[in-house]
């Protein structure tokens, strides 16, 4: 069984500091760590395959985007995948998760295929989700979004998720595509040897991460970003302290209002 | 001159941290009150390969060099000196001194288990008698046929009472001393005579353990002498020059968490009206304290990178121990003054640092011994024989 | 009462004027699918129905709610009361739950026929997993958790915010050239539009070609243990002080609110929470969605542990209770009297 594994990167919150009365975003520190669904996704890929041993599994990681650096994908190797997909370009490419889902798709087909790709529910920084789905659109496949708990064998993959209030089993034959949720399963740690390997080049894992040009896969042109940036907003400063009056039946109803608002569950 | 940590460092330190923010740290005011040694951790420890960080891959180790153990060290220190303790005495001492001087086979026979976590390492030395006076300890190893009787009893042992292969200092010709008169030798703990005896009650650091031992006619075959017959001196100060190094990096680890915790606080802290960190005397101290803290890791790190390329390093390692420790000392305690009431109490880990860190200037050979070992090296480079 | 603005209202209703350019036959405009639960409108789909008809008319084009499902025919009206100009229906046994393949088939051949240029969707469930997809097959462009849109006039284009880390600050992108756009409505950032009872219309029927899921439901995950939800991580927390009074009435505004319980040390010693549950800096540090204090005289070590939550309320009977000077909302007043009556509110 081969397993794709979407992994991304993301600016450690941590490091990021917004200033609401001056509408701007200072970077105190740039770090940058791992998507913490594509972790949990890693994670679920190797869960699976450490259930097919001695058989196997072969999980492959793959970037969501053009990343500057692949980092991400030696940690990824160093955690227990198998080999990683660096994806290199000539020049800069701008593409957003429509291109980026062809490029993966493509790459998928170069691989010789694959029987289940996994890839986080939602990113940290922007929460938009649609990398996951897009793929499965591209690759042709069936879907499973926001899962808590995966298990494949033998052409078919078992999920469980959340629908309202329940916890739920549903099933798709492979291949699919299966997105998981941030905090849905406790990732492991890298292996020492594997991380010192990896990062050095030597040993089996010397050429784990393998670079790929995206000019290869697709053509560069048609991965001109469909989405544009046209600025940022800032919450409006907070208001501490206002008070809310009436009688209790009136300020019970005032507060139902606004916890509505926040807490929409 | 690149001072810059090559990738597999970077991503080494930033595992460790993980590692230690998410499984130590939030254990250790809980062993420190229960007094327990944190067996869970370094279990998953052995499983990440990290017990043998500094050794090569064909023993099972991790290939990082001394650099690497050097940022375990110090992530460990940064959330728990107890657990940086129990790591150290295994890693830096224990399982060292056979990589320093055992043979092929011993280091396959032991050396391989303690890399890879599956065994834990102690190293024996301190008696009642013999602290900073090593050279007097009294336990007696006596030729028998083709193996050697130790008798005799050790104080003070960190992981003894739960390590499996310990590494014993013995007195193998009394008139010898140190020079000819005391040997090594490697010794699993199931032998029989080997006692574990009372455990101290200390402190601090007290999710370590610290023990005596006591050997009782124990037998101990000769070929699991380590190093030469009456080298076990020599053999042990080379083993302490390379544990100074690291105990310097787990006070460096100690020192920047006083740091943190000092510039959260006072971020946080309003007093008078503004935050603690818009007065002046406050950024006095933090200002003193991260240039020590600057000092103190260019120091550790520049001496591991000694190490990793097998420069002479002796002087610089006492070094590291010594202003390590003092600088650690002398950050909580400044850390704690910024605290102030609160710092004092239990639910915040300052006390517990400020207990853990008082150690540093007493074991692994006091502050005391380092500055004539430091004094010794700077006069002998100037032809100069200090008399003890 | 003059109501003969009324006449006025129905009397549009009767002939919606044409727009300028667009075809009275119903092709482009602003489409909203409506999810459907509970066998109504869900709240999500009315506010992107409202969302849509700000921007339908800044653009003079019409809107359009689809609804899919079984029996949802009569709820077309709900739509057309909230603003949109026709409605299309696909009711099908097919589709009376959500699956992915037939709600696709069906929205896909409706897109290709009928060109929006604007397709909405509510952050749903059905609306994320049906959003990109037909984005990635139309070739359109996809914002998701929209929680503001403006119009750029000139292209046509919707400027869509939505928020980054959590909400520190919002990202406004837009999909200038590719057709159509396709939004995820974030639930509750946009008004619920008043559902004028005047307003109504004859809905499309769509004909539906059965097509087969391909993910099975399996039924419930018995002895399935969810992930554990530190406090530190919790989204919404309704924490306890010593003048909370009832610690049952706590703990139900929590579950009504989807949140976890909590407290300050004065909870602790009451032997109501454990521990590992005292919001302080000598405890847990937390930085949820929705902060409720309960009977909470707050200090700055309280405080200092939930400066990073979103919104604080407050609820302590002293007027001088320092925890007023970090909440957002203060109430004044005992929480025994007012949780009951929350906890109606509720509903």
């Amino acid at each position: 069984m081969r397993i794709l594994v979407i992994m991304g990167r993301v600016l450690d919150p941590g490091g990021i500091a917004v200033n609401r009365r001056r509408g701007r975003i200072f970077v105190n520190r740039e770090e940058y760590v791992m998507q913490p669904a594509d972790r949990c996704a890693l994670e679920a890929a190797l869960r699976i395959k450490d259930g097919l041993q001695p058989r196997g599994a072969e999980v492959v990681a793959l970037p969501r985007s053009v990343l500057p650096d692949d980092d991400v994908l030696r940690l990824a190797v160093a955690t227990g995948a198998d080999r990683a997909i660096h994806l290199t370009s000539e020049g800069t490419v701008e593409a957003d998760d429509a291109g980026i889902a062809q490029v993966l798709a493509a790459a998928a087909e170069r691989l010789g295929g694959a029987d289940l790709v996994l890839t986080g529910a939602t990113t940290l920084d922007t929460g938009q989700a649609q990398l996951g789905p897009r793929l499965a659109e591209a690759l042709g496949w069936p879907q499973i979004l926001s899962a808590l708990h995966v298990e494949a064998s033998d052409g078919h993959v078992a999920v469980i998720l959340k629908q309202g209030k329940q916890y739920v089993t549903v099933e798709a034959d492979l291949p699919a595509v299966v997105t998981v949720l941030p905090d849905a399963l406790k990732p492991r740690y890298p292996d020492g040897v594997r991380l010192i390997n990896v990062y050095k080049r030597i040993g089996e894992l010397a050429a784990a991460v393998e670079q790929w040009d995206v000019a290869d896969l697709v053509d560069v042109e048609a991965l001109t970003p469909l989405l544009e940036k046209r600025g940022q907003d800032f919450p409006p400063e907070r208001e501490r302290g206002v008070r809310v009056t009436g009688a209790p039946r009136e300020m019970a109803q005032a507060l139902a209002d606004a916890l509505r608002q926040w807490a929409p569950s | 001159m690149d001072f810059t940590f090559s990738p597999e460092h970077v991503a080494l330190r930033r595992m460790i941290r993980e590692f230690a923010e998410n499984e130590v740290a939030p254990i250790a005011a809980e062993i420190d009150r229960e007094g327990r040694v944190p067996f869970e951790t370094l279990k998953m420890m052995g499983e990440m390969g990290l017990l043998g960080v500094c050794f090569p891959q064909e023993y099972g180790g991790m290939d990082a060099g001394e650099t690497g153990y050097c940022i375990l060290m110090e992530e460990l220190g940064r959330v728990c000196t107890s657990t940086a303790t129990n790591v150290g005495a295994h890693i830096g001492i224990g399982a060292m001194s056979i990589y320093l001087d055992g043979t092929e086979e011993q280091k396959q026979k032991y050396l391989t288990p303690l890399a890879r976590g599956e065994k834990i390492a102690a190293f024996v030395l301190t008696e009642a008698d013999a602290g900073s006076d090593a050279a007097a300890i009294r336990t007696r190893a006596v030729r028998e046929g083709d193996s050697w009787i130790l008798d005799g009893t050790k104080t003070f042992n960190t992981n003894g009472s739960f390590a499996e292969i310990v590494t014993v200092l013995a007195v193998t010709d009394p008139t010898l001393g140190a020079r000819g008169g005391i040997t090594a030798f490697i010794v699993e703990s199931d032998t029989p005579g080997f006692e574990v005896g009372t455990h101290e009650n200390k402190m601090g650091i007290r999710g370590s353990s610290t023990a005596e031992l006591i050997f009782d006619g124990m037998r101990v075959p000769h070929e699991n002498v380590l190093g030469k017959v009456g080298e076990g001196f020599v053999s042990f100060m080379k083993t302490l020059d390379m544990g100074r190094l690291t105990l310097g990096a787990a006070c460096l680890g100690g020192a920047q968490a006083a740091l943190d915790w000092s510039i959260e606080w006072a971020k946080t802290r309003k007093q008078f009206g503004v935050e603690l960190a818009h007065k002046q005397s406050v950024q006095w101290m933090i200002a003193d304290m991260a240039t020590e803290v600057e000092a103190l890791r260019s120091l550790v790190y520049r001496v591991a990178w000694m190490v990793d390329t097998d420069q002479p390093f002796t002087q610089l390692a006492a070094m590291c121990k010594m202003y390590g420790s003092e600088v650690a000392s002398r950050a909580i305690d400044t850390a704690l003054q910024i605290h102030g009431g609160l710092g004092y109490t239990r639910d915040f880990p300052i006390e517990r640092a400020f207990r853990d860190a008082r150690i540093a200037e007493i074991f692994e050979g006091t502050n005391e011994i380092q500055r004539i070992v430091i004094a010794s090296n700077i006069f002998r480079q100037h032809g100069v024989r200090i008399r003890p | 009462m003059d109501a003969s603005y009324l006449d006025l209202l129905m009397a549009q209703q009767e002939e919606p004027a044409e727009a300028e350019g667009m075809e009275a036959e119903g092709g482009g405009g602003i489409w909203v699918v409506a999810d459907v639960a509970n066998g109504a409108v869900t709240p999500v789909a009315l506010q992107a129905l409202g969302a849509a008809r700000t921007l339908a008319d800044s653009l003079g084009a019409y809107v359009y709610g689809v609804l899919l499902g079984e029996d949802t025919t009569d709820l077309a009206q709900t739509l057309y009361q909230a603003g949109a100009d026709g409605v299309r229906v696909a009711d099908d046994p097919s589709l009376a739950q959500f699956a992915l393949e037939p709600y696709l088939s069906v929205l896909w051949d409706l897109i290709e026929a009928q060109q929006p240029e604007v397709v909405m969707f509510g952050a749903t469930a059905q609306g994320q997993a049906l959003a990109p997809r037909l984005a990635q097959r139309t070739g359109g462009g996809l914002i998701e958790h929209v929680v503001t849109a403006t119009l750029d006039e000139a292209t046509r284009t919707v400027q869509g915010g939505f928020p980054i880390y959590n909400g520190e600050y919002f990202q406004i992108a837009a999909c200038p050239q590719a057709r159509p756009q396709f939004l995820t409505i974030q639930p509750g950032a946009f008004p619920t539009p008043f559902l004028d009872p005047y307003r109504k219309g004859e809905p499309t029927m769509i004909d539906v070609e059965p097509v087969e899921p391909a993910v099975r439901m399996l039924g419930p995950a018995r002895d399935f243990d969810p992930p554990p939800a530190p406090l530190a991580q919790a989204r919404v927390i309704v924490a306890a002080g010593r003048q909370a009074g009832d610690f049952e009435l706590v703990k139900q505004l929590a579950a009504a609110l989807g949140g976890q319980v909590a407290g300050d040390r004065g909870a602790r010693d009451a032997g109501w929470i454990e521990p590992e549950q005292i919001v302080d800096v000598r405890g847990v540090k937390v930085a949820p969605d929705v902060y409720v204090a309960v009977g909470i005289r707050g200090n700055t070590f309280h405080g200092a542990a939930i400066e990073e939550a979103k919104f604080i309320v407050a609820i302590h009977p002293d007027p001088d209770a320092p925890i007023f000077e970090v909440a957002d909302l203060c109430l004044e007043a005992n929480p025994q009297e007012v949780l009951p009556l929350l906890l109606e509110a509720l509903g």
